[in-house]
């Protein structure tokens, strides 16, 4: 199904992004093998001036793809208009074996891609660059996985027939689905709650102490925690948060939350996640590069930028995820 | 670290609204040919979406299942004994056979939707009572009946007149009396719209009796339309049967189709724009060179100089997103989109006097954005680079 407008502005971007990184690579390979900043032979010269145009194209290249995983979460509801049987981005999503590991390949790469801009602007911090060569070697790991993500896109996009019957989101994430059941069903949803509510504790505590005092191994268990609760959250607004927020018990639904009809709820409630998740996972492993020259001051800041921007995330998200079950207890459904 | 952050891009912004200023008879041509492409891709797609909820707007008070029937590939009169022999599946509620046609009137060269049904089968059909400005539905043994929409009035210029008259295929006439008249405000699916008992329309398309159009079937549960049209088929073999998702789906695939394929079409005109301001912004100019190299000696680096280009950038597509964004607004709008209707619309026509609502989405910006505003960011990047890097004792030689 190319010939729609959300096929080819995701195949555009998807395309740009593979360009810019293409450009952006041919510098990370001169760099790899000569660079050297002691020297101040014409190649460095030209290879120092190189740096700033392959890392503001990675960057662009990068912002492209992460703007992508949007555009393909509403393309794909989009779809769901001319997809039989599918009634929201569950079904056009499950209509092609493609549809779900491209979500989570690209769902991943937001965090890949983040880090390679948060490596590149702690590089940039420095005068010495001290953080070229690990950069572009990351860099050189992401092409593939950029090329993974926009071939599955395609391959998606390619395998999308309008007549397929699929099921949509009230089979797959119903009580009755097999398999996934014990997981997403609804004998567990207690216990999913509380996990959620004691793993957002603990992350918050840990988030306070660390505030205080700056604790290495604390801070990695923190960035740890927050890898494992990001999963958890997505199952809890996924079988918990989502039906209270549609007001149907059997409505369980990631993607329906970013409609218009529930005013757009799932925006700041996945972008509140993702992102204090990423400010999580990030705070513990940026110390890593502490020790390299002119960065021990630039680190230490961003470190406690993180975890401070991680902690007052996670209470937005917290809020949001509780706001419409504490409104249903308190004034009974839709009020 | 964050606030200092913010303050430093603040400044900077500052500095690229002052530069952009400075240029502004370069960058208000690309404003707006820039505002102009935008225009182009927008209010297409916003024709495509008006049109498509429109559609589903309307196919809401459509039939479950539709039965028509055909013959050598074309849709024929199909019996009503046809729909006697539906009536044993479970599950549907009511079958309402349908005389439907359009009749050409010579005099004025107007198309009526001409519509036998009897309004008390219909599912629903006491509800059209209340789409009356005055008068009556016409009832059951009342010859020559019939309710007209305002467009019908208009063209045949009824006013006051309750008889008129049309032509048989035969050319003897048929009068007809004017029961009520539909209310303006139903307009969309009413103007041209006569509305007669089924016995009246088959008089007047001399169709033989016991043979209607085709036969709308309403089903109890909704979920069970599909299970039901598979038995339908199965038991008349010669028909065609249609259901509403099915029908939804097939129109929103279509404008889906139409507005992609347009979308590539324009897509060169976006690619000319990404050509036109790459060229633009290439030109480096030697008193922008000067500018930058005493920038860079006054400690400016490269990277703030590469973050003014952005900041230049994001205000040229933001200032040409908007203002492309509301004149497409207006175009669909106020204008009924005329640059576009004929490639979306067909021949085919639609129920006279239609008006286009614009109803934009959240989502439908970033595509938008992803379509005109990202290849151009990515399109001036090489050359902000290239203006970024500039050496310091380039202003010391001139």
């Amino acid at each position: 199904m190319f010939l729609n407008p959300w096929s080819i502005a995701l195949t555009l971007c998807g395309l740009l992004a593979l360009a810019l990184g293409a450009v952006a690579s041919r510098t990370a390979l001169r760099v790899l093998r000569f660079w050297d900043l002691g020297s101040d032979s014409n190649r460095q010269i030209s290879l120092e001036g190189e740096i700033w145009l392959s890392s503001t194209l990675m960057a662009y290249g990068l912002g492209f793809q992460i703007v992508t995983l949007f555009l393909f979460v509403l393309a794909a509801d989009q779809f769901a208009q001319a997809i039989a049987g599918a009634m929201c981005a569950t079904g056009s999503l499950l209509a092609s074996p493609y549809g779900v590991p491209t979500l989570l390949v690209k769902l991943c790469g937001l965090f890949f891609y983040g880090f390679w801009l948060l490596l590149h602007q702690l590089d940039i911090r420095s005068e010495h660059y001290p953080l070229v060569r690990s950069k572009y070697l990351y860099l050189l790991l992401l092409i593939p996985f950029l090329v993974l993500d926009v071939s599955l896109q395609t391959l998606y996009i390619a395998g999308l027939k309008p007549d397929i019957i699929t099921s949509c989101c009230g089979v797959v994430f119903g009580s009755t689905a097999a398999g996934e059941s014990n997981l997403l069903g609804g004998s567990s949803r207690h216990g999913l709650l509380i996990a959620f509510s004691l793993a957002s504790l603990s992350l918050a505590g840990m988030a306070t102490i660390l505030l205080r005092r700056w604790r290495p191994r604390l801070a990695w268990s923190y960035s740890l925690g927050w890898l494992c609760f990001l999963p958890l959250a997505l199952v809890v607004i996924t079988t918990v948060v989502s039906s209270y927020v549609y007001a149907m018990p059997y409505h369980k639904c990631p993607f329906c939350l970013l409609k218009p009809e529930y005013h757009y709820f799932g925006l700041p409630l996945y972008g509140s996640l993702l992102l204090a998740g990423f400010f999580g996972m990030s705070a513990a492993p940026t110390g890593l590069v502490r020790s390299k020259p002119g960065l021990a001051r630039v680190v230490d800041s961003y470190q406690r930028l993180a975890v401070k921007g991680s902690l007052l995330l996670l209470v937005i998200f917290a809020g949001l995820s509780w706001y419409h079950f504490l409104k249903y207890l308190l004034v009974g459904g839709e009020g | 670290m964050a606030k200092r952050g913010i303050e430093k891009q603040l400044n900077i912004l500052d500095y690229a609204l002052s530069s952009l200023w400075r240029r502004r008879t370069k960058n208000l041509s690309i404003l707006l040919v820039f505002s102009a492409v935008i225009f182009l891709v927008a209010s297409f797609l916003m024709v495509s979406k008006a049109l498509s909820d429109r559609a589903g707007q309307l196919l809401v008070a459509a039939p479950e299942i539709t039965v028509q029937r055909m013959s050598a590939g074309r849709q024929e009169a199909i019996p009503l004994a046809h729909g006697e022999r539906l009536q044993g599946i479970f599950g549907i509620r009511r079958v309402v056979p349908r005389v439907w046609g359009y009749y050409f009137d010579e005099v004025t060269g107007a198309n009526f939707t001409v519509l036998g049904v009897d309004p008390l089968q219909m599912p629903g059909g006491d509800g059209l009572a209340t789409a009356l400005a005055r008068g009556r539905l016409p009832e059951e043994g009342e010859a020559g009946m019939v309710v007209v929409g305002q467009g019908v009035v208009e063209t045949l210029a009824l006013e006051n007149r309750q008889l008129f008259s049309l032509f048989r295929p035969d050319l003897s006439l048929k009068t007809l009396t004017v029961s009520g008249e539909f209310a303006k405000e139903t307009g969309i699916m009413t103007a041209d719209l006569l509305l007669m008992h089924p016995a009246e329309a088959r008089d007047l398309f001399l169709i033989a009796p016991g043979f209607a159009t085709d036969l709308c079937i309403s089903v109890a549960n909704s979920r069970e339309i599909e299970t039901i049209a598979r038995k339908i088929a199965e038991l008349l073999p010669d028909c065609r049967v249609l259901t509403r998702p099915q029908i939804q789906k097939t129109y929103q695939v279509v404008f889906g189709w139409r507005s992609g394929f347009a979308s590539i079409c324009l897509l060169s005109a976006v690619a000319a724009f990404i050509i036109l301001a790459w060229d633009k912004a290439s030109g480096l100019a030697p008193e922008e060179r000067r500018e930058i190299a005493i920038l860079k000696v006054l400690g400016w680096e490269t990277a703030d100089v590469l973050a003014v280009r952005f900041w230049e950038a994001c205000l040229v597509s933001g200032l040409a997103f908007l203002l492309g964004m509301l004149s497409a607004f207006a175009h669909v709008l106020f204008f009924s989109a005329f640059l576009f209707r004929p490639i979306l619309l067909g021949w085919s026509v639609l129920a006279p006097g239609l008006s286009l609502v614009p109803a934009l989405a959240l989502g439908d910006f970033l595509l938008l954005a992803a379509f005109t505003v990202l290849p151009y960011l990515a399109a001036t990047v090489i050359p902000a680079w290239r203006s970024a890097t500039v050496p310091a004792d380039s202003a010391l030689g001139g």
